[in-house]
């Protein structure tokens, strides 16, 4: 009796798996057909790393400050300052980010203080070159030109004025011009004899 | 009625014994010409429908998991088997320096040609049928037989442990499963008191209630459990399992001969959908007489590509038996299940 029970039992249970699967066969694919439909990406999620740059002026938000460089874990982005004669302004005149080694933390978009580098949803980068993958200034410019722009930020006066803020090179504002220069005449001179090297070391 | 195809074959009869006529040659030739003419036809089919029910596979696979499967090639996808077999056939043919040449050579023709002689007896629709002989389903079972030689052949040929490992697990169980197979249609064949593929579909006739299906279902479970594991495919794949063996028999193969052999295999499945149909399931015989308006190889068709499906629908089902549970299945389970079937149709009929 038992070996019977079993046997009914056991069609039972196959029979059971298959309803199972034949629920799922006329059920909507839950798969994207890539390259045709490509996945809208998230608006926080990390993928290729941009500069943004203002679309009518097409002047980077990017001011050479380094704090990017020296927040990267694995020492993707070098950096070249350099300052603009008339303006007296820094610029980055080599922004080089090795996406062959970015391994999209972010923290160099939480590092900045200007919006000027952002992680985009863009993650469609794949080539046969792999020198291609440095990304230069211009490129990463490029890139993030369909990124949505922030302005660079201003200063928020007598706000959230925490000491370690002061202690950060950071303000374009006009107010803070002088100081903002001190510190940058301090910080440049002896990374452009130096090299990038240097920052590098003390990063690590 | 002009939808079947007697009409076309009766108008290349015609044709083709006027021609041979007319020049004067002996009947022989006629009949050679037209034999050609049947197998060329027959095999034409046959490569369209392995590389149809390929497509078919991975079609039901992909849906099964809420997946698409191939897209990219003509509408969904359906020209993608025609590019593999192109791509397989332009494909280096690599032989295994420590080879049996010769074994490994002739393994993937034995396994094809097998496979297709089996084709011969199917009934394909009213009059469609290339050798109507009086003992079909020996020969049926007599000609599949050849393929655990072939993937015999296979696994040793090829000098590859897991190919070897493969080939054996395959003989093992088909033999195995060859016996509940055959028993599990002697039912049919008791019922109807024929061998002959034609005598079965006519014994049934044009009422659906009147198909072997119902008195012997339990001749058709085993009968579908049994062909399944003689086709090597999941629940029964251990010959192949990927996971343990890479490939099992065919591991070895590469190019053209490779795409024999998983042609053959899918040819099989159809092949043993085929004989189900024609056995349990009436043939090329309409549901019932008023539907007769539909030729009869598209009821044919319809009712063996319904049972691929069911075979494909277990592949994606179940997982796969360990090996002391398949013997056992084999011997203990479905054998004194086909025994006992064909004793209770053995009464039957007595009694009726």
């Amino acid at each position: 009796m038992g070996m019977v029970k079993e046997f009914f039992s056991g069609v039972y249970n196959l029979a059971l798996g298959l309803v199972t699967t034949a629920k799922y066969l006329p059920k909507r694919a839950v798969t994207i057909q890539y390259p045709k439909v490509k996945m809208q990406m998230f608006e926080r999620s990390r993928g290729t790393v941009v500069l943004l740059s203002d679309p009518e002026t097409g002047e980077l938000n990017c001011n050479a400050c380094l704090l990017c460089q020296k927040a990267c874990p694995v020492a993707a982005i070098t950096i070249k300052q350099a300052k603009d004669a008339g303006t007296k302004k820094r610029y980055p005149e080599k922004f080089e980010i090795n996406m062959m080694i970015c391994c999209y933390c972010g923290l160099c978009e939480e590092a900045c203080n200007f919006n000027a580098i952002k992680l985009t949803g863009k993650y469609e980068f794949a080539t046969p070159d792999k020198d291609s993958l440095i990304f230069d200034k211009d490129k990463l410019q490029e890139i993030g030109r369909d990124v949505k722009y922030e302005a660079k930020k201003k200063r928020e006066p007598k706000k959230d004025a925490v000491p370690v803020k002061k202690a950060e090179p950071a303000s374009p504002t006009p107010v803070s011009a002088e100081p903002e220069k001190a510190v940058e005449v301090k910080a440049a001179d002896p990374v452009d004899n130096s090299g990038q090297i240097d920052i590098k070391g003390t990063n690590q | 009625m002009t939808l079947e195809l007697k009409g076309l074959l009766d108008w290349v009869y015609t044709i083709v014994s006027g021609i041979v006529a007319s020049l004067g040659l002996p009947e022989i030739i006629r009949d050679v010409a037209l034999m050609l003419l049947v197998i060329a036809a027959l095999i034409g089919f046959l490569m369209i429908m392995a590389l149809f029910l390929i497509w078919w596979e991975r079609k039901v696979s992909a849906h099964i998991q809420d997946r698409l499967g191939p897209m990219m090639t003509g509408w969904h996808g359906w020209i993608q088997t025609v590019a593999d077999a192109l791509k397989l056939l332009q494909k280096e043919d690599i032989v295994v320096g420590t080879a049996d040449r010769k074994v490994h050579f002739w393994a993937p023709v034995v396994v094809f040609t097998a496979c297709l002689a089996a084709f011969a007896v199917i009934p394909f629709g009213k009059g469609l049928i290339p050798t109507d002989i009086n003992i079909g389903i020996l020969y049926i079972f007599a000609i599949t037989s050849f393929t655990v030689i072939s993937l015999l052949m296979a696994g040793w040929g090829s000098n590859n442990k897991f190919a070897l490992l493969g080939g054996m697990r395959t003989a093992a169980q088909i033999i195995s499963y060859e016996v509940p197979l055959t028993l599990s249609v002697m039912g049919v064949i008791l019922m109807a008191g024929t061998l002959s593929m034609v005598g079965f579909v006519e014994s049934q006739g044009p009422y659906f209630w009147k198909w072997y299906i119902w008195p012997q279902l339990a001749g058709f479970a085993i009968y579908i459990t049994a062909a399944t594991a003689e086709l090597n495919r999941t629940p029964f794949d251990l010959p192949e399992a990927e996971q343990e063996l890479v490939a099992g028999f065919n591991i070895e193969y590469s190019g053209m001969k490779f795409a024999m052999f998983f042609l053959a295999e899918f040819l099989n499945m159809f092949m043993v959908a085929a004989v189900a149909t024609t056995l349990f399931l009436g043939g090329w015989q309409p549901p019932l007489p008023g539907l007769a308006f539909v030729p009869s190889y598209i009821w044919f068709l319809g009712k063996s590509l319904f049972l691929v499906f069911v075979i494909m629908w277990f592949k994606w089902t179940y997982p796969r038996l360990r090996v002391d549970h398949l013997m056992g299945f084999a011997w203990k389970v479905l054998l004194p299940l086909a025994f006992l079937n064909i004793f209770l149709t053995a009464l039957g009929v007595y009694i009726f």
